[in-house]
């Protein structure tokens, strides 16, 4: 069935579908329509599963707890200050290994006082040992919740997943959807088996009792494992999925016009698409360009990038968040680091989009154009670019 | 005459306590484990274990962090406290994480008691949001909060519920300062005045109307059941190890700690204190008190007096 929906209705649907117990969650914008999609669909009897009207996002997730450990599928979903509330239970849902599956639909942190997009929310939880897959369209949304769960409760995984889509630019955008017959989601995913832990009279245990410090390491070893684990995973989660449905993401990490590439774009989210675009263009131009767009942010996909960037003479990373400390965006210094030792390209910076603000095609043609002339002169004089402050580089200048 | 007949009884009662429940009670398999490495003369522990009793093996368990969760209640390393399924929910999440449990177990049309044994940190501070939200949700889950008046295993500091001019080590005695200069919260009277099924204050040295107290709460199932039990601390109250079910029945007598019950929202005293004791003589035997002045300890009687009239004005 094909529909017209929002990002957030996109979200609802995949979590529908993927038939979850309990649901817990505290409206935040740009999530709001989210809980109330999901909130009408119980009331209409649509969706048969607890709906627990929290007084917060603490709750929300500590709810999940409750419920994960007494062996229900569970869902919610939040954004930017009502993330950053839920940090205590967050952490402590990865450390757990409760497959919780929770949308971040993504937004900037205050200060300064902002409601609008940005992945600063979500990038910022990123050690805390969560799974994170970031989502171009509305399509992705809702496949990527109903792989969410798939990859959440794989017994080699175990570990919570966050689908993260853009505040605004796909929670309230609509576009065409195809909606999944509930038999062939059913067929996809089995229903939710807790073995290791939980919470029953009928099988006592103690759950969670003071650790000592030697087998708290080996927790967190085996929770390293659990996530190095996910990668592989997930590529046979994404290829299940295709083959059921027709629709095939290419798992961690979306290369797109690679094969000759010289110079590389690295997006992640709904700019991927603007991207796509502005890659073909580049392309008519005769400039050896590709982009890879990168879902998996946690765990990072540090193989698959040193593979994919082999013999690549330039890589420029769009960054929709800034990591205060490192000095320039996330993904960028992720990525360095992750190539130090094998091929290493030269790269920069790009900080863009933060706060609202669009990644135009003016945003990634401008970004290319910048590539280009790295790879004339074998020179990166500046690392980090603030796209929407440094008009010097632009192309032609900013029409704001 | 009917008066005098009652003041008779409650005597009676009073020194013989109801012998045929005592031996019922201490019959009954104690889920606890014998090796939880409470203070000696811990009035929590005795909370706990009776409470345990009472609800018996279909019980799911939340110990939050605090003196039961440090003394070994939920386990240590591969090891448990408990012959219930126990857990550690977070200081702030006790009633959100119970009340998550308590949904899908109704889901799976399974009947389970999910009880927490909170201290009065988790409950009247950091973890009252989430209370209060289930309070209102009507989640079915029964919340004993244990108050012993501060964060007695971090090493006694001040909480909501340290009462008036009470020392704790953040709210110390000196030239400047007299312990804490705050009232305590009325928590188990907020938490009736959410209208929930059952709240209810206990003691420790009144056994059968505790346990009568956790025999309803275990009948509740349209919402959420609130106990709130005084549990003298020696080690973080100053007294000796041998006083705790003396001075809880001090604090009852003295109307410091009155007992009563509310059913959604409509409050009803448990027991009549006919004989009324004056404060001084709980306040003299607690250490905690040691520092005040005839004055400061006609301003405690006169606030438990007026709280005490305010209760009775809200009870039929």
């Amino acid at each position: 069935m094909i529909k017209v929906v929002d990002g957030n209705q996109a979200a609802a649907f995949g979590a529908k579908l993927s038939k979850p117990d309990v649901i817990a969650a505290y409206p935040i914008t740009p999530q709001t329509p989210l809980v109330e999609y999901v909130a009408t669909m119980v009331a209409r009897g649509e969706l048969d599963a607890e709906m627990v009207e929290v007084e917060s996002e603490h709750s929300a997730l500590s709810v999940l707890h409750g419920a994960a450990l007494a062996g229900a599928r569970t869902f919610t979903a939040t954004s930017s200050q009502g993330l950053s509330l839920m940090y205590e239970p967050y952490f402590r849902t990865s450390t757990l290994r409760l497959p919780v599956v929770m949308c971040i639909v993504t937004r900037e942190m205050i200060s300064p006082q902002s409601v609008w997009g940005g992945q600063q929310d979500a990038v910022t939880v990123r050690d805390a040992g969560w799974i994170q897959l970031y989502v171009e369209n509305n399509q992705e949304v809702l496949d990527t919740v109903i792989q969410a769960y798939r990859l959440a409760e794989d017994k080699k995984v175990m570990l919570p997943v966050n689908v993260c889509l853009d505040g605004f630019y796909l929670s309230h955008m609509a576009e065409k959807v195809e909606i999944p017959e509930q038999d062939d989601v059913d067929r996809f995913l089995p229903p939710l088996k807790m073995d290791y832990i939980k919470l029953d009279p009928k099988e006592p245990i103690s759950v969670d009792p003071l650790t000592p410090g030697g087998l708290l390491t080996h927790y967190r070893k085996k929770h390293m494992e659990g996530l190095e684990n996910a990668k592989e995973v997930f590529e046979a989660v994404d290829r299940d999925f295709g083959e059921i449905f027709g629709r095939y993401y290419h798992g961690k990490i979306e290369p797109y016009r690679m094969d000759d590439a010289e110079i590389a774009l690295v997006t992640m989210g709904s700019m991927s698409g603007t991207a796509r675009v502005m890659v073909d263009k580049a392309r008519e131009r005769g400039v050896k360009v590709g982009f890879l767009k990168l879902k998996m942010f946690r765990p990072f996909p540090k193989e698959e990038f040193r593979e994919l960037l082999e013999g690549i003479d330039v890589v420029g990373v769009i960054d929709r968040n800034v990591s205060f400390g490192f000095s320039s965006g996330t993904v960028f210094y992720e990525l360095k680091s992750a190539l130090m030792g094998h091929h290493e390209p030269l790269m920069a910076s790009f900080i863009a989009g933060l706060g609202g603000m669009d990644i135009t095609k003016g945003h990634v043609g401008t970004v290319i154009r910048f590539l280009e002339k790295i790879q004339q002169t074998k020179r990166v004089e500046k690392e980090v670019i603030w796209m929407d402050l440094e008009e010097e580089i632009w192309e032609k200048p900013l029409t704001r | 005459m009917g008066e005098t007949i009652d003041k008779i009884k409650w005597l009676l009662t009073d020194k013989y306590a109801n012998k045929a429940l005592e031996e019922e009670i201490r019959d009954i398999e104690d889920l606890l484990s014998p090796g939880v490495s409470t203070c000696l003369g811990c009035g929590a522990e005795v909370g706990l274990r009776i409470a345990l009793k009472i609800f018996g093996k279909n019980t799911i368990l939340a110990i939050p962090p605090g003196c039961m969760g440090g003394v070994g209640v939920v386990g240590y390393g591969l090891t448990t406290g408990a012959k219930v399924p126990v857990f550690f929910p977070l200081l702030d999440n006790i009633a959100s994480m119970l009340a998550g449990i308590k949904r899908q177990f109704n889901r799976k049309g399974e009947k389970v008691y999910v009880l927490a044994y909170a201290g009065d940190g988790g409950t009247a501070d950091v973890g009252f949001q989430c209370l209060s939200g289930a309070a209102e949700r009507d989640e079915n889950i029964i919340y004993i909060c244990y108050d012993n008046e501060g964060y007695m295993n971090t090493g006694i500091q001040r909480s909501g519920t340290t009462p008036y001019k009470a020392w704790t080590t953040t709210t110390p005695v000196g030239e400047s300062r007299r312990g804490k200069p705050q009232v305590s919260k009325n928590m188990p009277l907020i938490m009736a005045m959410h209208e929930v099924p059952y709240v209810a204050t206990a003691s420790i040295a009144y056994l059968e109307d505790y346990a009568t107290k956790l025999k309803k709460a275990a009948k509740v199932e349209d919402g959420l059941s609130y106990i709130h039990l005084f549990t003298p601390c020696p080690t973080g109250w100053r007294f000796s190890t041998d006083k705790t079910i003396e001075i809880s029945r001090l604090a009852v007598e003295t109307n410091f700690f009155p007992l009563w019950e509310a059913k959604y929202g409509k409050i009803r005293f448990t027991k009549k204190i006919w004989f009324k004791k004056p404060v001084k003589e709980y306040l003299k035997v607690v250490g905690k008190y040691s520092h005040l002045t005839e004055e400061e300890i006609e301003e405690i009687q006169k606030l438990v007096d007026e709280r005490y009239d305010m209760l009775k004005s809200l009870a039929r």
